[in-house]
């Protein structure tokens, strides 16, 4: 640590917002192995599709509901150091509570009137209602369980896995599904910086059209960084033939334990809407209670078996 | 033309190539040729440096496209006309953004890439990964995630990565532009220890001072036309750079910039505690440390993009400029005269752009696209772009990276000026070189700590940091 020389310092100055003792408790280091997904791609790819149906053949919000706490559960069993569940959450909420919304202001219809907007507002206007709400809740519960169900493609597995759970006649689809995925947080990157060197040229956020001087470089970096990698790829033989991998496919009890019962759930979802058993829910045009039927729950609740961690899960071959 | 060697790995004959819609050629007549051993290719920014790398395994022409003539040779194939998966298998190239080539998150999957693509069976691509990463000695990264990587490090994976599919030709595209002292050293130790195994190593480098010495033999790419130099070459012109006689500043009598107990890093996590830092107006103050020992979380800190965790952070009055890693990312105009202008308008400057490209060097390419540019060229741009309009507080980041000795001194005159107008400096750098011929003060930043070298640290600081 250097000496403070004298005085005479002008304007600027930021104070800190946190007090010091938090920050040395900071002072933290990522060991950085590779995520700990311990069951097969290929098994999370299964169990991932198979939430995603049962959450979207349904507007129940039971169901759901239990496949958005599901998968969460799953997320946070499975979630490796150094990633964070704090923006996917963000999103979610975001994106439940704007689906929400807008069925409010744009459905009209229902017993139990809330309020009212004036008829002059185009589309808008008219009465706003409990159902409304209700059933826009229920399709932001639909976003987050889908949202939810396909985070650990993301969030638990590496680029590499993705590739891995794809059938071999897709292969090439998850290269690109996972250069992609690793071009996004340099996009990131990118933007962080972008924005900062703009601000300190003087740049501040405007209307739409401020945003190009952020915008526009960022994805025409976003470009070259793209064909830079196309060509470190094709340097490094992509494109010659048919591949192999370096992955040792290992697919034992565990996975089929998740994978039969992940398949039986959208299965039987799927089965009981073909059978005509009442799986939806309509609120209209009064409130009432959604249908539940004991066989959709168990199917829901047979998604969670990879939440239960087994302590051997814990090592991963690389 | 050269007389033919029987040894020779590369044979470049009469070659010319133009990039696409250009009509001047990147390569004029090269005529060339490549031997095992460390070859080092030296050249002023937007010479064709990079260009004529990308010849060696066929990305130009064919990647690129553009028009080509005269005959060449690489490892016994056509790079003009041989499929670049076969040419491949012989040659290996590692770009000059590690970051950008990395197909794979993990180090071994990474580096097992190129021999999935060519369908190695499993076994023997492990047998190959593991003997390829004991012998550039990071065994221990296996499993590491490569977002988690030091800069050397990540530099030796993407070389494992090109050498697991043990090409004849290796060819490196300014490898250490971008790592302290530390990563360098291993890279070049890497690299020698190919060339002593009988291959062609080929490094375009502009930090000669490190490379010169190692190199068997030395090219120079000037405006396309490629010559032969010798091997120490590098290392008088690293030493012709520094300015002898250049004085430090007495200390200044009052801080310009001060940091007052501050604990700093992005999100909540503190990679920097503690510090207490200042420095003078018209004085320079280098900040070195290795990768990641968070000197760009400093300058951020400091420009009042990263608010600090704990502390003070105070700066003078007027406007602060700050250089980012990757300044080339910043520009988005039809031109640098605009780039420049943009920051002028700005900042309420009346100071013209022509006087900002005349300082780098840019005035010939003023009313070009910036991204048409050469990594170093564009660097000048950003740097002319960053420092128009007289700020009185210049944060650079690794200023120096990728650019040639011309472009290094138009940065040391410019900031030269700056600090007589009684601006004050503060640089990232892992150029040592840089550090040592302007700096008033030195700050090594280590383990989260901050520490100033005693004064005088010039002479030593050009062998590099320990």
């Amino acid at each position: 640590m250097t000496a403070v020389p004298g005085s005479g310092l002008g304007a600027d100055s930021i104070e800190g917002s946190a007090p010091a003792s938090e920050a040395h408790a900071g002072l933290a280091s990522d060991a950085g192995l590779a995520s700990g997904a311990g069951l097969a791609p290929r098994a999370w790819l299964v169990w991932s599709l198979a939430a995603v149906t049962v959450a979207l053949c349904t507007d129940n919000p039971v169901y759901r509901g239990l496949v958005a706490l599901v998968a969460l559960n799953v997320l946070l069993t499975w979630l490796p150091p150094g990633r964070r569940l704090r923006p996917l959450a963000v999103a979610v909420t975001l994106a439940a509570a704007l689906a929400a919304l807008i069925n409010l202001l744009a459905g009209h219809t229902g017993a139990d009137v809330l309020a009212r907007l004036p008829d002059a507002l185009p589309l808008l206007g008219g009465p706003l209602t409990l159902e409304s709400l209700a059933f826009g809740g229920a399709i932001g519960l639909g976003l987050v369980a889908a949202l939810l169900s396909v985070a650990p493609l993301s969030l638990i597995l590496e680029p590499h896995d993705v590739v891995d759970a794809m059938p071999a006649a897709l292969e090439r689809t998850g290269i690109a599904v996972a250069t992609s995925l690793n071009l996004v947080s340099g996009f990131g990157r990118t933007f962080t910086e972008v924005r900062d060197a703009q601000r300190m040229r003087g740049w501040k956020p405007g209307g739409l059209r401020s945003w190009n001087e952020i915008l526009v470089p960022v994805v025409l970096t976003a470009i070259e960084d793209s064909v830079l990698l196309a060509e470190s790829m094709e340097a490094r033989a992509f494109g010659a033939g048919r591949r192999t991998s370096y992955a040792t496919a290992s697919f034992g009890t565990r996975e089929v334990v998740v994978v039969v019962a992940a398949l039986a759930a959208a299965a039987l979802f799927v089965g009981l809407r073909v059978a005509g058993v009442p799986m939806d829910w309509y609120p209209y045009p009064t409130l009432s209670l959604p249908p539940i039927q004991p066989l959709a729950v168990a199917g829901c609740l047979g998604l969670a078996l990879p939440a239960f961690r087994l302590p051997a899960a814990r090592e991963r071959c690389r | 033309m050269m007389a033919p060697n029987g040894n020779a790995i590369a044979r470049l004959d009469g070659l010319s190539y133009w990039y696409p819609n250009q009509d001047e050629p990147s390569l004029r007549a090269v005529d060339l040729e490549i031997e095992p051993g460390l070859t080092l290719v030296a050249g002023d920014s937007g010479g064709g440096k990079s260009t004529l790398l990308r010849l060696f395994n066929g990305l130009v022409p064919q990647f690129h496209g553009g028009r080509v003539s005269g005959r060449a040779e690489v490892a016994g194939l056509d790079p003009l006309r041989s499929p670049i998966p076969r040419l491949a298998q012989r040659v290996g190239l590692v770009f000059q953004d590690v970051e950008t080539q990395s197909v794979y998150g993990s180090v071994a999957r990474e580096i097992a890439f190129g021999l999935e693509n060519l369908g190695v069976v499993r076994a023997e691509m492990r047998d190959r990964v593991d003997e390829t990463m004991a012998a550039l000695g990071i065994e221990g990264l296996a499993d590491r995630r490569l977002s988690t990587l030091s800069g050397g490090e990540r530099q030796r994976v993407a070389l494992a990565a090109v050498l697991v599919l043990r090409p004849l030709l290796v060819a490196l595209d300014e490898p250490t532009s971008q790592l302290d002292p530390a990563g360098a050293a291993a890279v070049l130790a890497a690299c020698r220890r190919l060339a002593a195994e009988g291959r062609a190593v080929v490094v375009a480098e502009h930090r000669l001072e490190t490379l010169g010495p190692a190199a068997d033999r030395t090219l120079t790419v000037e405006g396309g036309r490629v010559a032969a130099g010798d091997a120490q070459g590098g290392a008088a012109r690293g030493a012709a750079r520094a300015t002898p006689g250049y004085v430090p500043r007495a200390a200044a009598r009052y801080a310009a910039w001060e940091m007052r107990g501050v604990a700093t890093g992005p999100g909540r996590e503190a990679v920097l505690a503690d510090l207490s830092l200042a420095g003078g107006p018209g004085e320079v103050v280098a900040l070195l440390g290795p990768n990641g020992s968070g000197k760009t979380t400093l300058l951020r800190t400091l420009a009042g993009l990263l608010p600090p965790l704990a502390g003070t952070v105070r700066r003078p009055a007027g406007r602060t400029a700050y250089l980012p890693q990757n300044p080339g990312a910043l520009l988005h105009l039809p031109t640098v005269r605009a780039e420049v202008a943009l920051t002028l308008r700005r900042t309420g400057s009346d100071q013209r752009p022509e006087a900002m490209l005349a300082a780098f060097g840019l005035d010939r390419l003023a009313d070009r696209y910036p991204r048409d540019l050469s990594s170093g060229e564009r660097q000048r741009a950003a740097l002319a772009a960053t420092l128009a309009g007289s700020p009185t507080l210049v944060l650079l980041d690794e200023p120096t990276r990728g650019m040639d000795a011309a472009a290094r001194r138009s940065l040391a005159a410019a900031v030269r000026a700056l600090t007589d107008r009684g601006s004050a400096v503060v640089l990232a750098t892992h150029d040592t070189e840089l550090a040592a011929e302007l700096a008033d003060r030195t700050i090594e930043l280590r383990g989260g700590l901050a520490t100033e070298l005693r004064a005088g640290l010039a002479t030593e600081l050009r062998g590099g940091l320990p």
